[in-house]
């Protein structure tokens, strides 16, 4: 794995957890205290020297890239930034006829710009995450038609967080070039944005109007900031530490050896990772957020409570949230409105009808969106396969959304009571589940067989033998995690009512705020999965 | 206005256009629904509505739609 050859080459490893006791008994404490110390007008140049610490210590020389991006970056906004003050002035005394075409020019030239741009930034993504993929397809391909020529594959050490950063950085060249934000002369301000280090592993991907000002004008830690972010940090770690960690060894024991147990094991494992990786990631995100809060920034939250969607196209609108919207904003719409789609559209809804016509142009708009999120999590066949699970189902779902409306109205079925809603959700998990075993299976041929092993052997007679044995996991275990995500269940049931519980704690005296917070540490000391028995776990979602 | 109403009723029916204020953040209009509007709201008032437009914002009633539009308009 690329991920671990970036890790190895940096000096501490275990930083990249925000969990591991390098990172918040060390790192954090000396962070927290290096800043408060600062002056108040340097703790901005505090922050960003800290984050470009953060990621020496976690990914060594592979700093260059994340400089290397953020100067191509600041470059190319600068230059569109020359054209379009150039376009003003150019603009400035035409009709409003000639203004039209003189626009296009400047146009042009900014499109150029953008081009390079994306060409500078994912070309660099590509070639370090994807070329060993895609030429080890060729080879494939080659061998196949009984050629002996084969490309050598390259090996290159892959910069930690680059899928996040790379994304944040170009958004905001697509910005200046829309107007959406000035091209930023600060390059310090820039490189903070796009390196600031609770979000640089792992997200969210932030957009330039939302973190850079408010990073470049930290305060003084507050009191409620800090409360309050620490609070978010120590229940993302009950969620990584109890449920994730705990559920590792016997998840990764039965994808690497699924050919070894019953169907009915591999199906709770299924069930297993997506509970995994939603506290893995989740977890990490309210230490991000959790962190940032408590020098006063507000990130963008990057998960709302997926498990309670009733269908898949809502599950994406609140999992990886920051994700979605980056490719909602630059390709979804980018495709759906180019010229001639809307035409397409257009055409096609006097035709088929308002439902199915603009369906055409949105589903090659979905097409794209899928496969870059596909690729976006990794360079194997399993992960395209992933993407394009959700593209036919996410398709499905709108082609016959007509029918079952029509269907529920003539059966008298209230699609808002609650045993629909139930069902509608207890469907859009099930999705849910079998897409996360394609995407954790070591390889697409190994996920069909997992789901033909869950089919044809639907079994759990060797559940004592296999599960407690194997992966050294006893039956308190997954009592223990069954209840743990019983209270994250209680409590994202009490947010989806719009009730905050931090805030709503926050309000009690002080004799059960410090208790209840203390029981949640204690909680985590005593039930934590670290120690003899557990390697600690990296965050999932660094890797991608 | 009245020609930006009648676009919308014809796109999706049922909705109070005049005071709705949620028309995206409600879920009353979904992202199909937004694919024919802009095409039309192209085609009906000569404007080009590029991606960036198509933010809550710009499509959470019809005052900000005729708002956008008229705007769009000015810009040329």
């Amino acid at each position: 794995m690329f991920f671990l050859s970036a890790v190895s080459d940096g000096k501490l490893t275990s930083l990249t957890s925000f969990f591991s006791l390098e990172f918040f008994i060390v790192f954090l404490p000396v962070c927290l205290i290096g800043y408060a110390v600062t002056p108040a007008k340097w703790k901005k140049y505090f922050l960003l020297v800290i984050s470009y610490v953060f990621y020496w210590l976690i990914s060594g020389k592979l700093l260059l890239y994340l400089a290397g991006i953020t100067g191509a970056v600041y470059g190319f906004s600068l230059w569109i930034d020359r054209i379009q003050q150039k376009q003003k002035a150019a603009l400035k005394d035409l009709k409003k006829e000639e203004k039209k075409q003189a626009k296009q020019v400047y146009i042009k030239k900014q499109r150029r710009v953008i081009l390079f741009a994306v060409i500078a930034d994912i070309g660099l993504l590509l070639v370090l995450k994807y070329s060993a993929f895609f030429l080890g397809n060729i080879n494939a391909l080659l061998a196949f038609a009984k050629l002996s020529f084969r490309f050598s594959i390259p090996d290159f050490l892959m910069p930690l967080g680059i899928s996040f950063f790379t994304l944040q950085a170009l958004s905001y060249v697509v910005d200046v070039y829309h107007g959406l934000t000035k091209a930023d002369r600060n390059f310090l301000r820039l490189a903070l944005f796009i390196g600031f280090f609770p979000q640089i592993v792992e997200g969210p991907i932030c957009r330039y109007n939302q973190t850079a000002e408010k990073l470049w004008s930290v305060k003084q830690i507050e009191y409620k900031n800090l409360t309050l972010g620490l609070q978010r940090f120590l229940y993302g770690m009950m969620k990584k530490m109890v449920i994730a960690d705990r559920m590792d060894p016997f998840v990764e024991s039965v994808f690497s050896k699924y050919d070894t147990y019953q169907g009915g094991i591999i199906a709770l494992a299924a069930v297993c990772y997506t509970a995994q990786l939603y506290a893995d990631f989740s977890g990490s995100m309210d230490a991000v957020i959790g962190i940032a809060q408590v020098f006063g920034v507000e990130m963008p939250e990057n998960f709302e409570r997926p498990f309670f969607s009733r269908t898949i196209s809502e599950f994406w609108q609140r999992w990886h949230i920051t994700l979605g919207a980056w490719f909602r904003d630059y390709i979804f719409y980018p495709v759906t409105t180019a010229d001639k789609m809307k035409k397409l559209t257009s055409s096609a809804r006097k035709k088929i009808g308002n439902h199915y016509g603009p369906l055409l142009a949105g589903s090659v708009a979905l097409f794209c969106v899928w496969i870059c999120n596909g690729l976006w999590h990794g360079s194997a066949w399993n992960y395209i396969f992933f993407g394009m699970y959700h593209f036919v189902l996410i398709l499905i779902g709108s082609l016959i959304s007509p029918l079952v409306k029509k269907t529920n109205q003539k059966l008298h079925i209230n699609s808002d009571s609650l045993p629909y809603r139930l069902f509608q959700t207890v469907r859009t998990v099930f999705l849910v589940i079998i897409g996360e075993l394609f995407f954790r299976a070591e390889g697409l041929r190994n996920g069909f067989a997992m789901c033909r092993a869950i089919v044809t052997d639907l079994k759990f007679d060797s559940f004592d033998r296999d599960l407690l044995l194997r992966s050294q996991l006893g039956y308190k275990d997954f009592v223990l995690t069954a209840a743990v995500i019983g209270i994250v269940f209680v409590v994202s049931l009490i947010n989806e009512k719009g009730i905050r519980i931090r805030e709503t704690i926050a309000k009690k005296n002080i004799v059960v705020r410090w208790a209840f917070w203390y029981a949640l540490i204690m909680f985590i000391i005593i039930f934590g999965a670290y120690g003899i028995g557990y390697a600690p776990v990296d965050p999932l979602y660094a890797q991608f | 206005m009245e020609e930006l109403i009648e676009i919308l009723e014809d796109i999706q029916p049922d909705i109070d256009y005049e005071n709705c204020e949620d028309l995206i953040d409600g879920h009353h209009l979904d992202s199909l629904s937004i694919l024919s509007l802009v095409a039309e709201l192209e085609d009906a008032f000569d404007i080009t509505i590029p991606a960036i437009e198509i933010i809550p914002a710009n499509f959470n009633s019809a005052k900000s739609m005729m708002k956008m539009i008229e705007r769009l308009q000015e810009e040329g």
